[in-house]
């Protein structure tokens, strides 16, 4: 049941891709059996409530994390056997908001990074601190937390790598400024081929950009399908019971499908209306989606 | 690597060096005043690499501060290996501890030099008679004591590098192998307590004593710390009170270059042996 | 021009693009050799992944409605304007929507019909803003 909901990416184009990522930590079970499949350029959108396992899977992809079984791998680069050199196609923007050495300024810092980053491109990550309104004469250790987080963000983006890796990347900054950010972060997108994958608890925000969108609950990858594919097949219908009433029902499968099974139940399809992006993750997050 | 993190800890330590540097240029004020008011001038003395033993102990709180040591900050997610990082990370540490000891021991010298201290003389002490002790208060009797000749030892001029270096890889160890610093520290010497308490209520003077003891081997034994920091001078060098009132110095025994050798090798061995598996837990993660 | 998009709305968003392309043609909003905003700056507009809107602007050239110029952009094809296959393809779209809508609500389209004349005929009284 569970690969039948699964679309079929294929694995020859992932940026993206781990295999039966399995992590425990004592009893708890942060991921099980994760199969993700981010294809080349796109967007993928991971939902999933605090403590489902992005983090977890973020982690394993830079080989930070040593899974109990199963594999990640980064354009092909299977990352526990070479983790820099998966890194170093690799922005990532962690959860925490500790950008580096307080000491340092942000100028600093930046320049520190770009000494690891052949790719690093001065001139942009100029631009983009202006973009950001980040001083870099101001100490990274006195950064407010919206600030660290653009700090994040520049080196994240500065060496223009072809995967991105963003765990809550608006997370601490204003409303104007997400918006701001993600503007950026589409400019970037079209400035060179990038293969993004955004965690992100405000997925209303991003629901615009993102193009594939993979549900965690519980460790467990639920649900992993296109943007067309969850419009299609995620939808609220407005169904007539046995006994006369109406009632809302969100479903989860191809409409003839789901008018089949509540036919069977005796209830009768009066509308089916497609659901925005947010509404079908989150109604895909919760348990109680029929399919 | 290594040059972007001799960079990074050489921006991440400006503050407290600076600050040291104001600290030197005080002190070189009242030393050369008092000294200038005719009191004697200063000596070289493997006591003052207690500093240098210090300093290299709590450096590593300065080269790891806002590093995200055990999650998954900036350091861990650059693409070099992990473990080499880390290791490039402490030696660039280690490459500035010993610069500013080679500025403070010159510091120190010119200043010897310069108030005609006692640089690599001989020197005469007073110790204490073997198979004696020090009764409480420090009280002595002058028959207790003999005077001998302390020949030069150049090699303690080495001290302070030793000292420093073995200090810096336990505190490195530390810093890079321990999640939760306060608790090992807190912990063990709680224990300590324990076992103490716990020997006391039963009446057994030995359990009660015994973490005592084991602290001052470990910091004062043959092979302590102390001989890692300051080649013994600084437990074995001390204070008596003579009947008649005066104040001598007085050495409890004289300090063996072998002892210090063997410490020295021996903590910094065990230093960096723990260096290499604090770093490990942050190497790269590896299918078994 | 001004596009936006409908996060409800369950098309794929690249045909949203090339539906508002081909409304501001119609109402002229966009002329002949217009340029449209480049990729880049569509997607930071509307804050979508840029292959969208590359994927619009294609389905566009194929149509022949826009053409691109080497190293300039996207431009809108000389033919190309308010013209009346386009504003029956604009009403087309306009009437599948409402349509779909009454048969969601148990409407039948004779109902819609008499109801869409009846209230243009009302508008008609108000002031006779009937375009053109």
């Amino acid at each position: 049941m569970e690969g039948a909901m699964h679309a079929d990416l294929g694995d020859g184009a992932c940026a993206v891709a781990t295999h039966g990522l399995t992590k425990r930590y004592g009893d708890a079970t942060a991921l099980a059996d994760v199969a993700l499949r981010v294809p080349t350029g796109a967007v993928y959108l991971l939902v999933g409530a605090n403590g489902a396992g992005k983090s977890t899977a973020f982690r394993a992809l830079l080989n930070l994390e040593r899974p109990d079984a199963g594999r990640a791998e980064v354009l092909g680069l299977d990352v526990s056997a070479r983790g820099p050199e998966a890194r170093a196609q690799v922005g990532y923007v962690p959860d925490r908001h500790d950008a580096g050495p307080r000491a340092l300024t942000c100028g600093e810092l930046l320049r520190y990074a770009a000494a690891y980053r052949p790719t690093w491109d001065a001139a942009y990550a100029d631009r983009l601190a202006r973009a950001l309104a980040l001083d870099p004469a101001k100490r990274v250790g006195a950064l407010s937390k919206g600030n660290a987080r653009r700090l994040q963000l520049l080196l994240a983006l500065a060496h223009r790598p072809p995967v991105l890796l963003l765990d809550e990347p608006t997370d601490g900054l204003d409303p104007l400024v997400r918006r701001a950010v993600l503007a950026l972060l589409a400019e970037h997108l079209a400035d060179g081929p990038t293969t993004v994958l955004i965690a992100t608890h405000h997925v209303a925000e991003v629901e615009s950009l993102a193009d594939h969108v993979g549900v965690l609950r519980g460790g467990r990858l639920v649900a992993q399908l296109d943007r067309d594919a969850l419009h299609r097949t995620v939808r609220r219908y407005r169904v007539r019971l046995a006994d006369g009433r109406e009632a809302q029902r969100t479903m989860r499968g191809e409409a003839r499908d789901v008018a089949a099974v509540l036919a069977a139940e005796g209830a009768e399809v009066r509308e089916a209306a497609p659901l925005r992006l947010e509404d079908g993750a989150l109604a895909l997050l919760q348990e109680e989606v029929p399919a | 690597m290594l040059r972007a993190q001799l960079r990074v800890v050489l921006l991440a330590l400006r503050w407290p060096a600076a600050a040291a540097a104001g600290l030197l240029a005080v002190t070189t004020v009242m030393v050369v005043a008092e000294w200038a008011r005719g009191r004697g001038g200063i000596d070289f003395n493997p006591e003052l690499s207690i500093i240098p033993g210090v300093v290299g102990l709590l450096l590593p709180i300065g080269v790891w501060r806002g590093e995200d040591r055990f999650g998954d900050g900036l350091l861990w997610t650059l693409p070099v290996d992990r473990r080499a990082h880390a290791l490039a990370r402490v030696a660039a540490g280690w490459a500035w501890l010993l610069l500013a000891l080679a500025v403070f021991q010159a510091w120190l010298l010119a200043l010897v030099l310069l108030t005609g201290g006692n640089v690599l003389g001989d020197q005469v002490v007073q110790v204490l008679a073997s198979g004696t002790t020090l009764a409480p208060m420090g009280a002595v009797e002058p028959s207790q004591l003999r005077t001998v000749r302390l020949p030069a030892e150049p090699a303690l001029w080495l001290v302070p590098f030793t000292a420093a270096t073995g200090a810096y890889a336990i505190g490195s160890a530390y810093a890079l192998g321990v999640r939760h610093p306060v608790r090992w520290l807190v912990g063990p010497l709680l224990a300590l307590l324990l076992v103490s308490a716990v020997g006391a209520a039963a009446g057994s003077r030995a359990l009660a004593l015994a973490p005592s003891g084991v602290l001052e081997t470990l910091m004062y034994g043959t092979y302590g710390f102390d001989t890692l920091l300051t080649a013994r001078s600084e437990s074995l060098h001390t204070v008596a009170r003579l009947p008649s009132g005066a104040v001598a110095p007085v050495w409890l025994a004289l300090p063996d270059l072998g002892h210090w050798v063997a410490a020295t090798l021996l903590w910094t061995g065990g230093g960096l042996a723990a260096l290499w598996l604090a770093a490990s837990r942050h190497g790269e993660r590896r299918r078994a | 021009m001004l596009v936006t998009l409908d996060p409800r709305d369950e098309r794929p968003l690249y045909l949203q693009i090339v539906e508002q392309v081909r409304r501001a043609l119609v109402v002229g909003s966009l002329r002949a050799e217009d340029p449209l905003p480049s990729v880049r700056e569509l997607a930071a507009e509307l804050v979508v992944n840029p292959r969208t809107v590359l994927q619009a602007y294609r389905a566009l050239e194929e149509e022949g409605v826009v053409y691109v110029r080497r190293g300039q952009g996207t431009f809108v094809a000389p033919a190309v304007g308010g013209d009346d296959a386009g504003r029956r393809a604009l009403a087309r779209g306009v009437a599948e929507r409402a349509l779909l809508d009454a048969r969601r609500n148990g409407l039948g389209a004779a109902e819609l019909v008499a109801m869409i004349r009846e209230l243009a005929a009302g508008e008609d009284d108000d002031g006779g803003r009937d375009a053109r």
